[in-house]
C-alpha cells in the first residue's frame, strides 16, 4: 500500500490521540526528573500539530511537515518544542514531491527526521531521551522496508520497537536535560521524552491500519 | 496537589503575569508581537541590541532586566521552560539592525535547542546576530568541560554589562567581547534549604527536610553536589565563597564583584549576614571586595536558599558595572 495525505493526517491525528490518552503518565514520569509538565506541554504540542494540519490547504505533503514541524516548536515548552518540531520539518524534506510515500520513501522520511533533530542534540541511545525511543523506532521501519513488508505491517514494527526503547529507560541513568543532575535518583522510571515517542509512533500504526486502503 | 499560591488558571499564567508586569512598570516596558517584552523607549538603531530568552517563574529575571543600559527585547517562555524557536526569531527580526544583536542564552536543554534553531534561521535571513552563552555553575562538572555548566544568576551580570557597552557605543564585537569577558570571569554557586511548588502543574520542586541545605542546587531544583546538615550564615558563607575563589582561581590583590540572589524566601536579613563574612573571607586572602549587591534578581518561586555569585573585575568592567541603567529588576543612577 501507498500512503497519501490524508493517510498521513490520520496517522498524526492518531498520534495526538495517543498523547491526549496518556498525558498525566507522562508528567508524572517527568515528576521524576524534571518538572512533572512534560504532558502538558505535549498536549500542548499535539494542540500545535493538529493547528498545523488545519492550516496547511495546499494539498502537499511537504507542506504539512514544515507546517506541523513550525507549529510544535512554537509551543514554548522548553527542549520538547524544537526537538519534535524538527523531526517532522526534517520528514518534510524527503517528502515525495506527488505525495505518496511507498514503504521505502516513509523509511526515508522518518530517517530524515531523525537526521534533522540530531543536528540540535548529542544525545546518544542510552542517555536516557526520546532518542532512546526514536533510534529504534526509526531503525526497525527502515529494516522492515528493506524486507519489503507493506507499510502497517512496517509501523507496526517501529511502534514496538520505539516502545521497548522506550521502556529500557527505566533502567538508564540520565545524563541530557535537566534530569541529568538528578543522577542516580532517575533510575527505575522511564523516561517520559521516551515515552513520550513511543506513543506517537502506537498512534502512527494505528493511524494506518484503522485507515488502509 | 495542596499549593497555597494566588493564580487564576494555569493555561493563562504567563500571558496574566506580563500583563502585569508591564502595568507595574509602563514607563519602562512594553508588550509587542507575541508576548515579547520592549522597552518603552526603544534605545537608537545605531547601538547594538540585546536580546534574551527564558522560562518564566523566575521574576524579576528575565524580562525585569529590559530597559536603559540593560535588555531591548526578551523572550518569556512557559514556567520553568523556555520559549521555541518561533518567538525567538520574532525578537531577532524585531531587533535586528545594522548594529548588530547580541543574543544572551543561558545554558539549559530548552534555551540552547531554541536558540540553535533561531540562530540557524538568522543566518539564513542575513540578521546580524551573535551570541553569548552563561554558563557559570559550578556546583556539577569543571572549568575545562563547561558544556554542563548550567546558567544561574549570572545571566544577570552578563546584561548589565554588555548593555552598558551597547549604550556607550561599543561595536557588536566589542559587546560581544565584554559578555564573554564577564562570562569567562565569573561563577556562581546556589543553596537551597526549602522546595518550591511548580505553580501550574502543583509538583514539587526539591523537597527537602528540615535542618538540611543542598550546595550548588539549581535554579529548577535539580541535584547539586551534596545535601548537609543546615549550616550557620557563617559557616555558609566560608563553604561557597572558597569554592567560588578555589574556581576563578582568583588571587591576593584580584578584585571581585559578589552578587548574593535570593531565590524566593530567604530573607535581606539572612543574606546580609552571609556577605559580611564572604567579605571577612575575602580580606583573609588579601583579595578586594570591589562592589556587592543583595537582593531578589532570579527567583526560583518560593524557594528557599540563594545564589552566591562572584565575578573577577577590571577597570573596564567595573565601569560597565557602575554605568547608568534603568530596568525595572535594576536601576543605576
Amino acid at each position: 500500500m501507498n500512503l497519501g495525505y490524508s493517510d498521513f493526517v490520520a496517522m498524526f491525528q492518531k498520534a495526538a490521540e495517543q498523547i491526549q490518552a496518556n498525558h498525566s503518565t507522562l508528567s508524572k514520569l517527568d515528576s521524576f526528573g524534571g518538572d512533572g509538565d512534560h504532558g502538558t506541554t505535549m498536549l500542548r504540542a499535539m494542540g500545535c500539530l493538529r493547528k498545523g494540519i488545519d492550516e496547511t490547504t495546499s494539498g502537499s505533503l511537504a507542506d504539512l511537515l514544515n507546517n506541523i514541524g513550525w507549529a510544535i516548536m512554537g509551543v514554548d515548552g522548553g527542549a520538547t518544542g524544537p526537538l519534535l518540531g524538527s523531526f517532522f520539518s526534517g520528514m518534510a524534506e524527503k517528502a515525495p514531491a506527488d505525495h505518496r510515500a511507498d514503504v521505502h520513501s516513509l523509511a526515508a522520511m522518518f530517517e530524515a527526521g531523525w537526521q534533522n533533530l540530531s543536528t540540535l542534540t548529542q544525545a546518544k541511545v542510552g542517555d536516557k531521551t526520546l532518542v532512546d525511543a526514536l533510534i529504534p523506532g526509526v531503525e526497525a521501519l527502515a529494516a522492515a522496508a528493506q524486507q519489503g513488508r507493506d507499510i502497517p505491517v512496517a509501523l507496526q514494527a517501529a511502534a514496538t520497537a520505539a516502545a521497548k526503547g522506550a521502556e529500557a529507560t527505566q533502567t538508564m541513568q540520565p545524563r541530557f536535560g535537566r534530569a541529568k543532575n538528578l543522577g542516580a535518583a532517575a533510575i527505575g522510571h522511564p523516561d517520559a521524552g521516551a515515552t513520550s515517542v513511543s506513543l506517537l509512533f502506537q498512534g502512527f500504526a494505528q493511524g494506518v491500519s484503522s485507515h488502509a486502503g | 496537589m495542596a499549593m497555597k499560591k494566588f493564580i487564576n488558571s494555569p493555561d493563562k499564567l504567563v500571558s496574566e503575569l506580563l500583563e502585569g508586569f508591564v502595568l507595574a512598570n509602563a514607563s519602562k516596558v512594553k508588550l509587542t508581537g507575541s508576548n515579547l517584552v520592549v522597552r518603552t523607549k526603544p534605545k537608537s538603531e545605531d547601538k547594538v541590541a540585546v536580546v534574551t530568552l527564558g522560562g518564566s517563574g523566575h521574576e524579576p529575571a528575565l524580562s525585569g532586566f529590559v530597559g536603559f543600559g540593560m535588555l531591548d527585547v526578551s523572550v518569556p517562555g512557559e514556567v520553568f521552560a523556555a520559549p521555541g524557536p518561533p518567538r525567538l526569531i520574532e525578537a531577532l527580526r524585531l531587533a535586528n539592525r545594522k548594529a548588530g544583536v547580541l543574543l544572551v542564552v543561558l545554558n539549559h536543554a530548552g534555551d540552547v535547542l531554541s536558540a540553535n534553531v533561531a540562530m540557524q534561521m538568522a543566518k539564513k535571513e542575513n540578521l546580524n546576530v551573535k551570541q553569548v552563552l552563561t554558563h557559570e555553575d559550578i556546583s556539577v562538572p569543571s572549568r575545562q568541560d563547561p558544556k554542563d555548566r548550567r546558567g544561574l544568576v549570572g545571566c544577570f551580570p552578563v546584561i548589565k554589562v554588555a548593555g552598558a557597552a551597547a549604550e556607550k557605543g561599543y561595536t557588536l564585537d566589542q559587546c560581544l567581547a565584554v559578555a564573554e569577558g564577564m562570562e569567562r570571569n565569573m561563577a556562581t554557586l546556589a543553596v537551597a534549604v526549602s522546595g518550591a511548588t511548580h505553580p501550574s502543574t502543583g509538583a514539587v520542586i526539591a523537597e527537602l527536610p528540615e535542618g538540611r541545605m543542598v550546595v550548588g542546587m539549581g535554579q529548577h531544583g535539580e541535584a547539586g553536589c551534596g545535601e548537609q546538615p543546615l549550616a550557620s550564615a557563617d559557616r555558609t558563607a566560608e563553604i561557597m565563597i572558597e569554592m567560588l575563589v578555589k574556581d576563578l582561581g582568583v588571587k591576593a590583590g584580584e578584585e571581585l564583584l559578589v552578587m548574593i540572589n535570593g531565590v524566593g524566601s530567604t530573607t535581606l536579613m539572612e543574606m546580609y549576614l552571609v556577605l559580611r563574612r564572604v567579605e571577612q573571607v575575602l580580606k583573609g586572602k588579601k583579595i578586594k571586595l570591589a562592589r556587592s549587591l543583595i537582593g531578589e534578581f532570579l527567583t526560583v518561586q518560593e524557594m528557599g536558599g540563594f545564589q552566591m555569585f562572584a565575578a573577577r573585575m577590571d577597570k573596564e568592567m567595573l565601569e560597565l558595572w557602575d554605568a547608568p541603567c534603568d530596568s525595572p529588576g535594576y536601576t543605576v543612577r
